[in-house]
């Protein structure tokens, strides 16, 4: 059987890393992306069962990245895991997002999370 | 009244002139309202045939000459010159003296007493050394009539009788002007010295002013630095944190024991500064207002749990116990923000951990009154002096911060839960003893599912 994809969207590499090591851990193949534009080509052509999406991402910020995932039919069962350090911004669209992660995220409670998402999908 | 005072008032640069004419507005009021009376009393006498009807004529005839002079005087002094009009009055008022009685009268008798008139009112109409003048011209006049007329030796004491009312007019009315002239240069210095004063404070309110927009600035500067700064320290410490939970993990491999305990170290440490980040964002985010609360509905229970996890080891890794009581009247739905309730609870734990070495640390949850609901967190510890508890809820003030301290943290703990509880609408009360122990208590309203999303 295929490996579930994972995207994780942050343009910080070293948090991308753990993220994508977190995922990766419980089985998940994992995409990093450093734009917001890039992420929006790559959902054109495949369907990630899980993104990890930073808000403050350069070139188009992750809240249109949600937005176009909520808004495509294609992308209904993709869990979207907000992860941000901006409270205030988490807070207005947490209803929108399956999981809202405030920075600093541990990789052994993405991992824990990620795990259970997991099962859920098999 | 202000009709009366305008009519009088006489607009001078001069303060001494426009004294002069004023006074002098005053005499020929004076002057007109008893000629009224004395007319309206002859009249009255007349009509009553109280005198003989003959002499009447002549007396109107003479107040008509008094009210044409009152008027052409009252003109001269208001339109024209306070000095000439004064001198005309004063001129009119002896002629009418040296001719409107029998010259025996003027010399000798009644009328001759009524010179003193114009020559003490000339030393306050003109100037004080007039009064010699008038003096002067009414002894001409008594020796005129007594050598012309009647062929008499003049009056040699009512003459210097004259004199010496002029003397004690002339010094009486320069002493007068002399102290009106040290007051109005007391005065003056008086204006300028205000003026000076005002200028000074006028100054020094703009230099306050100024002052404080640039401390307003440095705030707002400070608050922007320290809130760039957190931002700028939280993504590095949380990659450092993860990468040492991977490594921990073993994701990397498995690690020696001794390779774990420094993880161990690293982990701790991190963990440590980043609260210290957490702390210093939260604080500058509340100075700048940023800050808000998220009401919603939570369990109360869970809250309680919540802080046993996070803090239970700590506690009972310092020989202590963490003791935790929810009041049966409290409902397990609550409504506030878990978040911030949660990092009150932790502040207010990590607190009382610090400063206590045996015993317990208990948090209740219970209600004081029906509006409101209460956490309180009671220690065993060293407790907290009387004069410290006004100030432990300061940004960065700790009780002991001599180089020497036993007590890590940078001081923003307690201020953080007072700001939060204030955000609340809630208070925070600390009762303390040294040596036995202190408990701080937060005192929150009670809020109903139509508060839920409010800040």
């Amino acid at each position: 059987m295929n490996k579930q994809l994972a995207f994780v969207i942050e343009d910080e590499p070293d948090l991308a890393t753990i993220f994508s090591e977190a995922l990766l851990s419980v089985g998940f193949e994992t995409k990093i992306i450093t734009f917001g534009d890039v992420a929006i080509k790559e959902l054109e052509t495949s369907v990630p069962a899980v993104v990890v999406l930073d808000l403050h991402i350069p070139r188009l910020a992750g809240t249109e990245v949600l937005k176009y995932i909520r808004s495509d039919e294609r992308l209904k069962d993709v869990k979207v895991i907000i992860a941000t350090a901006d409270a205030a911004l988490a807070e207005s669209i947490e209803k929108k997002a399956d999981l809202v992660l405030l920075k600093p995220i541990s990789f052994l409670q993405l991992r824990t999370l990620a795990e259970r998402l997991k099962t859920t999908f098999e | 009244m202000i009709y009366l005072r305008r009519l009088l008032d006489v607009p001078s640069k001069d303060p001494d002139d426009a004294r002069h004419r004023k006074l002098l507005n005053i005499l020929l009021t004076g002057i007109g309202i008893i000629t009224l009376i004395a007319l309206l009393f002859i009249t009255v006498a007349n009509i009553t045939q109280a005198i003989e009807p003959e002499d009447i004529a002549s007396v109107y005839w003479g107040s008509l000459a008094i009210f044409v002079g009152v008027i052409v005087v009252f003109a001269i002094n208001r339109y024209w010159s306070g000095d000439l009009a004064s001198t005309l009055f004063l001129l009119l008022l002896t002629i009418v003296l040296a001719f409107g009685d029998e010259p025996l009268q003027v010399v000798e008798g009644r009328t001759l007493i009524m010179f003193a008139a114009p020559i003490l009112m000339a030393s306050v109409l003109l100037r004080p050394a007039a009064s010699f003048v008038f003096a002067t011209l009414s002894s001409l006049i008594v020796i005129w009539i007594s050598r012309v007329t009647l062929n008499i030796f003049p009056n040699i004491p009512g003459i210097l009788t004259f004199f010496v009312l002029a003397l004690v007019s002339w010094l009486s009315s320069r002493s007068l002007e002399n102290v009106l002239r040290d007051l109005r240069t007391v005065n003056a210095e008086l204006d300028q010295r205000v003026e000076m004063r005002t200028r000074e404070l006028t100054e020094a309110n703009q230099q306050l002013a100024e002052a404080n927009d640039r401390l307003k600035e440095l705030d707002r500067l400070k608050s922007k630095f320290v809130s760039m700064v957190s931002h700028e320290l939280r993504t590095p410490l949380n990659a450092i944190q993860g990468f040492a939970e991977m490594l921990v993990a073993g994701v990397y491999g498995r690690l020696s024991a001794q390779q774990e305990g420094a993880m161990d170290r690293i982990t701790f440490n991190a963990d440590r500064l980043l609260r210290i980040v957490s702390d210093l964002l939260d604080q500058a985010r509340i100075e700048a207002g940023e800050l808000a609360i998220h009401v919603k509905a939570f369990s109360i229970s869970e809250l309680i749990d919540d802080l046993s996890a996070t803090m239970g080891i700590l506690v009972e890794s310092k020989g202590l116990k963490l003791i935790t009581e929810i009041d049966y009247r409290i409902p397990e739905i609550m409504h506030g923000d878990p978040h911030r309730l949660h990092q009150i609870l932790v502040n207010l734990t990590n607190n009382a951990l610090k400063f206590t070495e045996k015993g317990a640390i208990t948090v209740k949850v219970y209600p004081p009154d029906a509006d409101h609901w209460a956490l309180e967190i009671s220690d065993t510890g060293v407790g907290i002096p009387q004069e410290a508890q006004s100030f432990i809820f300061q940004p960065f003030q700790q009780v002991d911060s001599s180089p020497t301290r036993e007590h890590q943290g940078v001081g923003l703990g307690l201020a953080i839960v007072k700001q939060l509880a204030e955000l609340m609408n809630g208070e925070i009360i600390v009762e303390s003893e040294v040596e036995k122990g202190s408990t701080f208590t937060i005192v929150l309203p009670l809020l109903t599912p139509h508060h839920e999303g409010e800040n």
